[in-house]
C-alpha cells in the first residue's frame, strides 16, 4: 500500500504548530515518515502539491472570503481535513479582533490602511468547510496530532478528552493556582494538555477552547470570591483564546 | 507483633538504612503542601504534614498506568512490583487503602493494583498537623483502620512503633530499635487519642443516619439542584479521594506504528462523558447528562451505595475534596449537613 500522502497549509496563524511539528525531532520524524509521505510543509520544505492527498492539516484561522475558496480546494483534494492549532480550532488569539474596531491602528499606526491588512471576522476552520478532526492548543499538541495521524492509519476512532484541565493538574498533583492566591480558567478549559501551564505557576487560559457546558457563571463567582477579581475584570476574563466561546 | 522504641537521634538512620535497602516513599514537602515521593533521604520526610495532595493510593494504582505493552507479535503485561516501603500513612489514608484492598479484589482480582499492594509495606504514623478541611475524626467512626503492618508514633525523645505484621516486624532490623516500656506504650496511645475531636469541620450523625436520609433525598430535585449549581463537572472532587477506583482505558501507538501500549488513567464520575456509552448503531446515550445527578451520584456512591461492602461510608474524613472544589461545594460536611437538615 502507497504511503498516505500528507500536506501542511497555513491561513491567519503564527505557523508556530508547524514549527511544534518540527519539535519531533530527527528520530521521530524520520520513523513517521516510515509511515506517511509529507508533501507539503511550507516550514521545512520547498515542494509543493496540486494533487491529491489523503490527510491535509490546517493551521490558522479563516479570516478572508478568499481564504474560503482555498479551503474549499483543499477540502476538495483531501480525503481528510485535520484543523489543528487554536487559531484554526476556534479563532483562537486572532478572535480578539472580532470585538474590537480599532485594532488595526492600534497595531499598525499609520499603516493600518494597507490592503494586506483588510480581514473580517476570525473564524475556526470548521466556519469554511468539512473537519473531520481537530487537534487543539496554542501550540497545537505534538503527540496528539500523532495520535490523530496513527488512528487514520489503523482505522481507529480517535477520542479527546472531554473534561476540563482541573483533571490533568490533579494527577500530576499540581498545586492548583487558587491555592496560592492566583487565578486560572482550568475548571472550564477543555484538557488534553496534560496541564503543563499551572504546572510552571501559569494560570491556565483555556487555549483548548471549552469544555461543553462549561459553567462560565461559576467561574465568574469563583473569579471575583477567590482570586479578588472585579465583576467587570471576571466577566471580561481573558479571551486571548475563548473570544469566539463566550458572549 | 509488639511495640517498638527508636530514640530521635537513631531515626534518620533508621530511614536511610531503609532507603538503601528498598524504594521507601514518604510525605514530602511541594512548597506550601504535601506530597507521597520517593525518598532520597531522611531528611526529605515531612511526618509533620497535615494532608498530601493525592492519597497514597497512587503507590498501587498511579494516575496513569500500563496495563500491557504490544508488538507485533506479542503482547506483554506490565505488573513488576518494587519491594516498597510507604512510610507516613494517616490513619484516615489506612482505612482508603483498606477500601481500595477490598474493591480491587473483589469479584476479579486485579493484579495491576494487588501485586504493588502486595511488595508494600505500610506503615501508618500519627497525625502531627490537622489539615484545615479534615473531617476523619466525626466520619465513619465503625470502620476501623486495617491493613496496615505498622504504627509509628512520635513521641519527645523518640518513637515508637508498633508492629502488626511480620512485614511491620521486619522493620526492625533496619533501626537501633530496643522493646517499648508500658510508659511508652501509653504515651503513644494518648497521642493518637489527643487528636481525635480537633478537626475543626464535624458531621453531627450516624453513618447509617446519614446513608439513609441520602438515599431517600434522591427524588429532591430541587434540593440537588441548588447543592451543585456552582459545580463544574471539574472530577477534582474525584481524583484527589481516595477511595475512587474507576478508570479509563485507551491504547496508543507508538512512532512506528506497530508497537504501543494500553494505559489506565483515573477517571471521574462528575465529569460529563463519565456515564457516556455507545449503543449498538453508533449513538451515545449518557445516563448521568445533567451536572446535577452526577454530583448525586458522588454522594451516593460515598455515603450510601458502598456501606455494606465497605462496613461503613466510602469517605474517610480526609478532607482533600473540600480543599480541591475551587467553588467550594463538595465539602461531604456541608453537602450532608444540608441534606441531613432538609424537613428537620
Amino acid at each position: 500500500m502507497a504511503k498516505p500522502k500528507i500536506a501542511f497549509f497555513d491561513f491567519a496563524s503564527c505557523e508556530g504548530c508547524q514549527i511544534e511539528f518540527t519539535n519531533f525531532g530527527d528520530a521521530a520524524t524520520l520513523e513517521l515518515l516510515n509511515h506517511v509521505e509529507i508533501v507539503e510543509f511550507r516550514e521545512a520544505m520547498t515542494e509543493t502539491t496540486t494533487g491529491r492527498i489523503d490527510i491535509a492539516l490546517i493551521e490558522g484561522s479563516f479570516t478572508r472570503e478568499a481564504d474560503r475558496v482555498r479551503l474549499q480546494q483543499i477540502r476538495h483534494r483531501a480525503k481528510y481535513v485535520i484543523a489543528y492549532g487554536a487559531c484554526a480550532c476556534t479563532g483562537g488569539i486572532n478572535a480578539l479582533k472580532n470585538h474590537q474596531d480599532d485594532f488595526a491602528e492600534y497595531v499598525y499606526g499609520g499603516d493600518a490602511r494597507m490592503p494586506h491588512l483588510r480581514s473580517g471576522t476570525a473564524q475556526p476552520i470548521s466556519a469554511a468547510i468539512k473537519v473531520d478532526y481537530e487537534v487543539k492548543g496554542c501550540p497545537m499538541s505534538k503527540d496528539e496530532l500523532l495520535l490523530v495521524i496513527s488512528n487514520l492509519l489503523h482505522g481507529t476512532e480517535h477520542v479527546i478528552p472531554t473534561y476540563p484541565v482541573c483533571v490533568e493538574c490533579k494527577r500530576r498533583e499540581t498545586i492548583c493556582r487558587y491555592d496560592e492566591g492566583d487565578h486560572c480558567m482550568g475548571q472550564v478549559a477543555r484538557a488534553g494538555c496534560g496541564a503543563p501551564c499551572p504546572a510552571d505557576g501559569i494560570p491556565c487560559e483555556a487555549c483548548r477552547g471549552f469544555v461543553d457546558d462549561a459553567n462560565l457563571p461559576a467561574l465568574e463567582k469563583v473569579l471575583m470570591e477567590r482570586a479578588g477579581f472585579s465583576q467587570k475584570r471576571a466577566v471580561g476574563k481573558s479571551r486571548m483564546f475563548t473570544a469566539n466561546l463566550r458572549s | 507483633m509488639g511495640y517498638l522504641y527508636l530514640e530521635e537521634k537513631d531515626f534518620a538512620a533508621f530511614v536511610d538504612a531503609l532507603i538503601a535497602a528498598k524504594r521507601v516513599v514518604g510525605p514530602t514537602a511541594k512548597r506550601n503542601k504535601f506530597v507521597y515521593e520517593q525518598l532520597a533521604s531522611a531528611d526529605e520526610l515531612r511526618l509533620d504534614f497535615d494532608v498530601t495532595i493525592l492519597p497514597p493510593k497512587k503507590v498501587f494504582f498511579p494516575p496513569a498506568q500500563d496495563i500491557v505493552r504490544f508488538g507485533e507479535q506479542a503482547i506483554e503485561g506490565c505488573i513488576a512490583p518494587v519491594d516498597t516501603v510507604l512510610l507516613g500513612v494517616h490513619f484516615y489514608d489506612v482505612k482508603g487503602i483498606d477500601m481500595t484492598d477490598y474493591l480491587f479484589r473483589e469479584r476479579k482480582e486485579d493484579w495491576n493494583y494487588l501485586a504493588q499492594r502486595e511488595a508494600t509495606t505500610v506503615v501508618a504514623s500519627n497525625i502531627q498537623a490537622i489539615s484545615p478541611r479534615a473531617f476523619w475524626d466525626s466520619v465513619g467512626a465503625e470502620v476501623k483502620p486495617k491493613g496496615h503492618d505498622a504504627f509509628l508514633t512520635k513521641l519527645a525523645g523518640g518513637c515508637v512503633l508498633e508492629t502488626l505484621t511480620p512485614k511491620g516486624e521486619a522493620l526492625a532490623a533496619f533501626g537501633a530499635f530496643r522493646d517499648a516500656t508500658a510508659d511508652e506504650i501509653n504515651a503513644a496511645q494518648q497521642t493518637n487519642d489527643s487528636v481525635m475531636g480537633q478537626c475543626s469541620e464535624k458531621l453531627g450523625y450516624t453513618s447509617e443516619a446519614i446513608a439513609a436520609k441520602v438515599r431517600d433525598s434522591f427524588d429532591n430535585e430541587e434540593l440537588w439542584d441548588e447543592l451543585a449549581m456552582d459545580c463544574f463537572s471539574c472530577g477534582s472532587c474525584n481524583t484527589v479521594c481516595p477511595t475512587c477506583y474507576c478508570f479509563d482505558v485507551k491504547d496508543a501507538w507508538n512512532l512506528n506504528q506497530v508497537s504501543g501500549s494500553r494505559t489506565r488513567y483515573w477517571d471521574a464520575c462528575l465529569t460529563r462523558e463519565f456515564a457516556a456509552v455507545t449503543m449498538a448503531g453508533g449513538d451515545k446515550e449518557n445516563f448521568r447528562e445533567r451536572h446535577q445527578s452526577r454530583f448525586r451520584h458522588r454522594f451516593m456512591r460515598k455515603t450510601a451505595y458502598l456501606n455494606e461492602k465497605l462496613g461503613g461510608p466510602a469517605c474517610t474524613g480526609c478532607g482533600r475534596c473540600s480543599q480541591a472544589c475551587t467553588v467550594n461545594i463538595a465539602d461531604p460536611v456541608r453537602v450532608i449537613t444540608a441534606i441531613m437538615e432538609v424537613g428537620s
